[in-house]
């Protein structure tokens, strides 16, 4: 990296929270994502303050150096391994949290954890009620950023539902509010679509490519204290599916439902079966995991009556084993850090989004692969929002075997391909999902217009989303 | 020290998927607040926490990073605290594989690791005070102890050299419940320090002394007033070098069997006192010893125990451990200050613990942060009330 851009980074962030050491950048090189090549970085900065970052940003631009932002390091798919020659801009210092009480939000810092949050609310009696699975180490905004979901968003859909506004920190260093905030007389943030065209949106999603999110604005709700947990079993696709899509006919929107088919569930019990003290059943070929949840005891038990009518009426029965639903809502904040590490791979993921119609598509496809490149592998996956569900598809590969990473990777961006055919949609836009993509020209020309608007340097994490040349 | 296998070492680490449990999670359910002390109180870059470290030990253990003095640093810049081990998700224990991985790489430079591993070869304690003044305390005492017993003091390197009122506390508390204890003439140095930084070798052959020395004083119960020495002494002699110990105890699970069968009486503190307990990562993460001091501290009549948080197995480190204290001894500090400034909140009179290296670190957090907390062992509230 240019000496001259080390040294008015140095000014800007102090000696101390600039790095170049190899072991430093090497420590950078990486994530959470294990199935992705690492790459070192020119050099890490660990700014304080949105003000610092804007400054930051601002160099980069006149040196030209490509600008990746880092905050929790829990992302699966990549989207933190650095470009070569790039600095690395770890969030983590913006730890400020502003709660709106009356406004019903609460504005966080880039560095802030769901888990920190989460603590922090429980004193008010209050909650965000989605969090990502890697609760504890995924910030808001990392999570914003890669428009994630997780527990809760059965009910409330993907994490970027619940934002209200964003402050962003803009590839030239300009820094934007979005929302009702970019009012600078708004009283905090109340409303997300304010002013026109829902610049909030641009940003979830993006990876960082777009601007750098420094502070997230999130609705908060009255935490909720009655929740029931069980199992209902189906003899087969149509019906299971059928069961989500009248739940949510019906008004009937639980917290977190899974479908589980019979050998992904031995499977789940292999990991944590023992440890949630899960009794041992002879499960049906499918098994729905569910946790209701609401804030009056009067209207959970009319749910839990009306789930089970509606079960019942579609072949279904209460399995009345709750141990597994419990253990997953209340391990929810590392639930999936727990079970994809007792297998004991590494692996690669291909998160996406299906209908619960079109459910046993995905499972198909997924099958499928497995079949024929001969690979282990699991997907599971939860209802996701309105009308969406949320998968999870794991391929496994041993690290010391790189022969069968390279299957995995084939196997991986054929399924994306297959994946996209059978209506699936992902959370965000990839180099892997790029074969598929070609009808979609329009789209990503438009996303290459706003990108090339936006960052003529080519400076936002430059290498994370699959844009067409000109 | 048992041959390593450096396949399954490296396998170890591999289990380590880079989720960054380890850095610093907030789960209230499960009583984390933060993880890991060194992230928390350093510039908090990657290799700050145990993520960063694993990757960087696989990197000098493949060659892919020279063995150079600043490319180590993340490795000895860890108090092996064990709370990543305590949240970590994977089948591993990465605070052991960490000392593991400065044992393979003892020859790595680190200047103090071999100053410290001299002094205790040459002269039998990690400080620069020596061997000779490890006995000064006896001179404190109004009565005699002898050097063979069935019940033995081992007092540890630290009391004896840095803070004597533990030694003396110790001791008065034994006298008092009528037990006949000795002191060694010459108490070789555990090794724990050894163990810690990667001086495994050294700390085997040091270990086969003390074991001799212990055994040549006829004792059949050893009792030790530090964390360190009780985890080394019980732990890590069966387990690394399969040396077979007396009983080994700690002196406030002794007390507490003590008070509890009438042997011990406690008269109450002259004033109320309300003070605070912090748990020795090697009492507490790593023998489970939760309860022994808080059930000593809860029957000292007039004195109130508020619990800090973190606390029990997911407490926050003093700072000492793994040789930070001399490798980094300002970052110790400023992690024993963190830990000053939590007990600060609960506006108690006196942070107890039962370690005299947490001791030690704490008088210096809490001179940093000019905190007007008392620094003590529970051994010294005891004896104020025999």
């Amino acid at each position: 990296m240019d000496p001259q851009a080390l040294d008015q980074l140095r000014e800007i962030v102090g000696d101390e929270y600039i790095s170049t050491r190899k072991d430093v950048l090497l420590s950078y090189s990486s994530s959470a994502s294990t199935g992705y090549d690492s790459q070192m970085p020119a050099a890490v900065v660990r700014p304080a303050s949105t003000q610092e970052v804007s400054e930051i940003v601002k160099v980069a631009n006149k040196f030209k150096i490509p600008v990746i932002p880092r905050s929790g390091g829990s992302s699966l798919q990549g989207e933190v391994i650095p470009s070569p020659e790039s600095l690395v801009i770890d969030l983590l210092r913006l730890e400020e949290i502003k709660l709106y009480k009356d406004l019903r939000s609460v504005t966080v810092g880039a560095g802030v954890t769901f888990g920190a949050l989460d603590k922090f609310l429980k004193v008010h009696d209050l909650w965000v009620p989605v969090s990502p699975e890697s609760a504890l180490v995924c910030t808001v905004a990392g999570n914003v950023a890669v428009n994630g979901a997780g527990p809760g968003s059965s009910r409330y859909g993907c994490v970027g539902e619940l934002v209200l506004g964003l402050e962003v920190v803009l590839p030239d260093g300009r820094v934007i509010n979005t929302g009702s905030e970019a009012n600078p007389h708004a009283p905090g943030p109340f409303l997300r679509y304010a002013f026109g065209p829902d610049l909030t949106g641009l940003f979830i999603g993006s990876l960082g490519s777009l601007g750098i999110i420094t502070k997230v604005s999130i609705k908060t709700f009255r935490r909720m204290h009655h929740f029931y947990y069980d199992t209902y079993g189906f003899p087969d696709m149509p019906s299971v599916e059928r069961f989500l899509i009248e739940l949510k006919q019906n008004e009937v929107h639980p917290l977190f439902a899974s479908i589980y088919e019979g050998r992904i569930l031995q499977f789940f019990m292999d990991m944590l079966g023992e440890e949630y003290g899960i009794p041992k059943h002879q499960w049906p070929p499918l098994t729905v995991s569910m946790t209701l949840g609401r804030m009056r005891d009067d209207l959970l038990q009319s749910d839990i009556r009306m789930v089970k009518k509606i079960c019942e009426e579609i072949d279904g029965h209460v399995i009345g084993i709750s141990e597994l639903p419990r253990g997953e809502w209340e391990d929810r904040m590392r639930v999936f850090v727990r079970s994809s590490y007792v297998h004991g791979w590494h692996w690669r993921i291909l998160y996406h989004h299906q209908t619960p119609a079109n459910w046993h598509k995905s499972v198909d496809a997924i099958w499928e692969i497995m079949d024929k490149h001969g690979l282990l592998g699991h997907t599971a996956g939860f209802l996701s929002g309105h009308s969406s569900y949320n998968f999870y598809p794991h391929l496994y590969f041993f690290p010391d075997d790189p022969e069968e990473e390279q299957k995995v990777r084939a196997a991986h961006k054929e399924l994306s391909r297959l994946l996209l055919k059978s209506g699936a949609v992902p959370f965000k836009l990839s180099q892997y999902w790029t074969d598929g993509l070609a009808e979609m020209k329009p789209y990503l020309e438009l996303i290459r217009i706003i990108k090339d608007r936006l960052d003529p340097n080519g400076i936002m994490h430059p290498e994370v989303l699959p844009i067409p040349e000109e | 020290m048992p041959t390593i296998d450096m396949e399954e070492l490296i396998e170890e680490l591999m289990q380590c998927r880079r989720c960054g449990i380890c850095r610093n999670a907030v789960y209230d359910d499960m009583g984390f607040d933060g993880v890991c002390p060194i992230w928390r109180n350093s510039t908090g870059f990657e290799p700050d926490f145990m993520r960063g470290k694993i990757i960087i030990a696989l990197a000098l253990l493949s060659g892919e990073l020279e063995k150079t003095a600043e490319n180590v640093k993340a490795l000895f810049q860890c108090t092996l605290c064990g709370n990543c081990t305590e949240i970590c998700a994977a089948s591993f224990d990465p605070k052991e594989a960490m000392e593991t991985v400065r044992y393979v790489l003892n020859d790595a430079p680190n200047p103090v690791r071999d100053t410290l591993a001299k002094r205790v070869i040459d002269t039998n304690t990690p400080y620069e005070e020596g061997q000779e003044i490890k006995q000064n305390w006896l001179n404190e005492l109004d009565f005699e102890v002898p050097n063979q017993s069935d019940v033995v003091y081992f007092v540890g390197c630290t009391a004896a050299t840095k803070l004597h009122q533990i030694p003396i506390a110790t001791a008065k508390i034994l006298q008092a419940a009528n037990v006949e204890f000795a002191v060694m003439e010459n108490e070789p140095c555990c090794g724990s320090v050894l163990l810690r930084t990667g001086r495994a070798d050294e700390a085997e052959e040091n270990a086969l002394t003390v074991a001799e020395s212990i055994k040549s004083t006829g004792a059949k119960r050893v009792v030790v007033s530090c964390a360190g020495c009780l985890k080394t002494l019980r732990k890590d002699y069966a387990e690394k070098f399969g040396i077979e110990m007396p009983e080994i105890v700690h002196i406030v699970e002794f007390a507490q069997k003590l008070i509890e069968s009438g042997d011990l009486n406690l008269k109450p503190l002259e004033n109320s006192t309300k003070v605070t307990y912090h748990d020795p990562c090697h009492m507490g993460r790593e023998l489970n010893v939760y309860d022994a001091p808080r059930s000593i501290l809860e029957s000292i009549p007039n004195l109130e125990l508020v619990e800090m948080h973190p606390n029990r197995a997911q407490a926050l480190c003093c700072g000492a451990g793994g040789g930070l204290r001399s490798y980094d001894s300002e970052l110790a500090k400023k992690i024993a200050a963190e830990r000053v400034r939590h007990a600060e909140t609960l506006d108690v009179s006196a942070l107890t613990s039962a370690c005299p290296f947490c001791e030690l670190n704490f008088v210096s957090g809490s001179k940093k942060e000019e905190s007007e907390i008392e620094v003590l062992d529970i051994v010294e509230l005891l004896s104020r009330c025999l």
